[in-house]
């Protein structure tokens, strides 16, 4: 070309090689396309996708919208179903013998394991010791009764509010800061029958008594129900402790203990990095804008100020909600008169029978059916709003190329 | 040989004739080099736009239709487009030109005032004098000896003891930010007609 500008000449070269790589890759396309067979034009089409691309660009289109809304679909319903912690859990004394003390531990209690009268095998029994600061020792006994065969016999101190964790299990036993763990524990009380309303009542005792209350409850027939406390983070093993101690109270058992904690100690000093970062680029922003001369540079200053103070403001809400989340443990109660038959707990997922296998494939099946269809729910409106965006884009565009 | 198709029939060839798109480039670069360089008085500036203007229309040429809009007239609706996102951004963006895979090259010495000669500064020399108080002290020396004394690069650089690429640089970065401002102004930079 005649310049003498040499940036245009470097430049017309840089699009003479894109226009040669894009001839090669025409060509091949071309070359793919015909299959060999020379002399038959083909309708060249956008792009250079023939009709068998274009319906396995369709096919994976289709694939992606449905795993997208099925993605949508499993996060509004908060997981397909399972109400267990993200992080670390312990199981105790399973009545129904699933897990009876295989991987006992209190947290916050210390504990011991020795063997009992009547042994079964020595994972099947467990006795859990521990001491107060005064020496005191308060025990609790119970039964779980197994096909009459595995007996658990538990020796808990009561009171033990500072001593340290131990035992089998991955509890989080970092006693020394459980301000940066959120915990979470389930209790399942058989008591003796017509106890129902006295075992309530103990329960809201002792959810006071430890500094909580009961968030909520439910009951069936006056026989059986379930309360979820709330308990401030310092009293869950005491109030773990006397919740246990109310079955032997009320002449009952723990069929179920399920303790976890999720430790949110690196999210904590992770946002506080952030929240520290961004208050030093918002104080620099400030002191940037204070120098500006013009109005324009004040204004767009002012904007990413604005950005950056939300920004904090979303990492300070954050905060806050973990903080209240760790000061304040969730205990979900269940309490049954013996004769009164649990709930079906439904078929056994980690050892599931040919039948149960076949339903939890079917009920996965349906769930996952109805993660898609909730998610198309949500996408469906979007994608409405984006076409008539596109739309009104394309007119807009159209009609400004006509204009010029 | 002499190409003697249209502007739109050149863009339409070139779908699968891809060199095609070349000639269009020839008759039009320097108009367009020009057109950003008075508009953003940065030959840096002007001479990125107008390679990325060029790898966006390349990227982008088969959504051309020949409905009796000028090929040319097109390429000016890309360039206006990425001249509104620099004004908007105050920096241009390089997305076309990667997704070719070119390269983005720096501005030769010897260009610099080459293509500050296509800029007019005759019109707006009033708002760029005025405007020198808004940059640093090395812009503003820099921007005044080159453009309202009209020396050589040699002689700014002699006159602020840099390198002569370093002159450049100066007077590249301060242009650009009055560009921006006068733009921010509402100050219409060239009294030229676009295409």
């Amino acid at each position: 070309m005649n310049t003498d500008i040499h940036a245009l000449q470097l430049l017309e070269r840089d699009l003479e090689a894109v226009a040669t790589r894009e001839r090669e890759r025409l060509a091949s396309v071309e070359r793919a396309h015909d299959g060999g067979g020379p002399g038959a034009p083909r309708r060249p089409s956008r792009g250079g996708r023939g009709g068998a691309h274009a319906w396995g660009g369709v096919a994976a289109a289709l694939v992606a919208v449905l795993v997208l809304a099925g993605g949508i679909g499993f996060l509004s319903q908060g997981g397909l179903g399972s109400n267990d912690g993200p992080a670390q859990r312990a199981s105790v004394g399973d009545a129904a013998g699933r897990d009876a003390g295989g991987s006992a531990e209190v947290p916050g209690a210390q504990a011991s394991m020795a063997p009992a009268p009547n042994s079964g095998p020595a994972d099947e029994r467990s006795t859990l010791e521990s001491a107060d600061s005064a020496g005191s020792r308060a025990s609790l006994d119970f039964q779980a009764v197994q096909d009459g065969a595995q007996y658990s016999n538990w020796g808990v101190a009561q009171g033990a509010e500072q001593a340290s964790g131990s035992g089998v299990g991955a509890v989080p036993t970092q006693q020394g800061d459980l301000t940066k763990i959120i915990r979470d524990g389930r209790i399942g009380i058989v008591i003796a029958d017509g106890s129902f309303s006295k075992g309530v009542s103990r329960v809201t005792q002792i959810a006071r008594q430890n500094g909580g209350f009961v968030l909520e409850s439910s009951s069936r027939d006056e026989r059986s129900g379930a309360l979820a406390l709330r308990i401030p983070a310092n009293r869950f093993d005491d109030a773990m402790l006397a919740l246990r101690g109310l079955a032997g109270e009320l002449q009952g058992e723990v069929e179920l203990q399920d303790i976890s904690g999720q430790d949110v100690t690196a999210e904590f000093i992770d946002l506080g990095a952030r929240l520290e970062i961004l208050q030093d680029r918002r104080d620099l922003l400030r002191s940037i804008q204070a120098d500006a001369t013009s109005s324009g540079e004040i204004l767009r200053l002012a904007a990413l100020i604005d950005d950056v103070t939300l920004q904090i403001e979303t990492i300070q809400g954050r905060l806050k909600f973990l903080r209240d989340q760790v000061a304040e443990a969730t205990i979900r109660v269940e309490v049954r008169e013996r004769d009164v038959q649990p709930e079906d707990p439904g078929p056994d997922a980690e050892n599931p029978s040919l039948a149960d296998s076949l339903g939890l494939a079917v009920q996965g099946f349906l769930r996952i059916v109805g993660a898609i269809v909730i998610g198309l729910g949500y996408l469906i409106p979007l994608a409405v709003i984006a076409l008539l965006v596109w739309g009104v884009v394309m007119l807009v565009r159209r009609r400004d190329h006509g204009a010029s | 040989m002499v190409e003697e198709r249209t502007d739109s029939e050149l863009l339409i060839a070139s779908r699968t004739e891809p060199e095609a798109f070349t000639e269009i480039y020839r008759r039009h670069a320097e108009d367009l080099l020009r057109y950003f360089a008075r508009r953003t008085l940065d030959p840096e500036t002007a001479a990125e736009l107008t390679a990325e203007t060029f790898a966006e229309a390349f990227a982008s040429r088969a959504n051309y239709r020949d409905q009796g809009v000028n090929g040319v007239a097109w390429l000016y609706g890309i360039a206006r487009h990425r001249l509104g996102r620099f004004f908007r951004s105050g920096r241009v963006e390089a997305a076309a030109r990667r997704k070719l895979g070119m390269p983005e090259r720096d501005l030769a010495p010897q260009d610099y005032e080459r293509i500050e000669d296509l800029i007019d500064f005759a019109p707006i020399r009033e708002a760029l004098v005025a405007a020198l108080d808004t940059l640093n002290d090395e812009q503003r020396d820099a921007l005044r000896l080159r453009v309202i004394d009209g020396l050589g690069y040699a002689e700014v650089a002699e006159h602020l003891k840099c390198t002569e690429q370093n002159a450049r640089q100066r007077v590249s970065r301060g242009l650009r930010k009055i560009a921006l401002l006068l733009q921010e102004q509402g100050m219409q930079l060239t009294t030229e007609v676009e295409a």
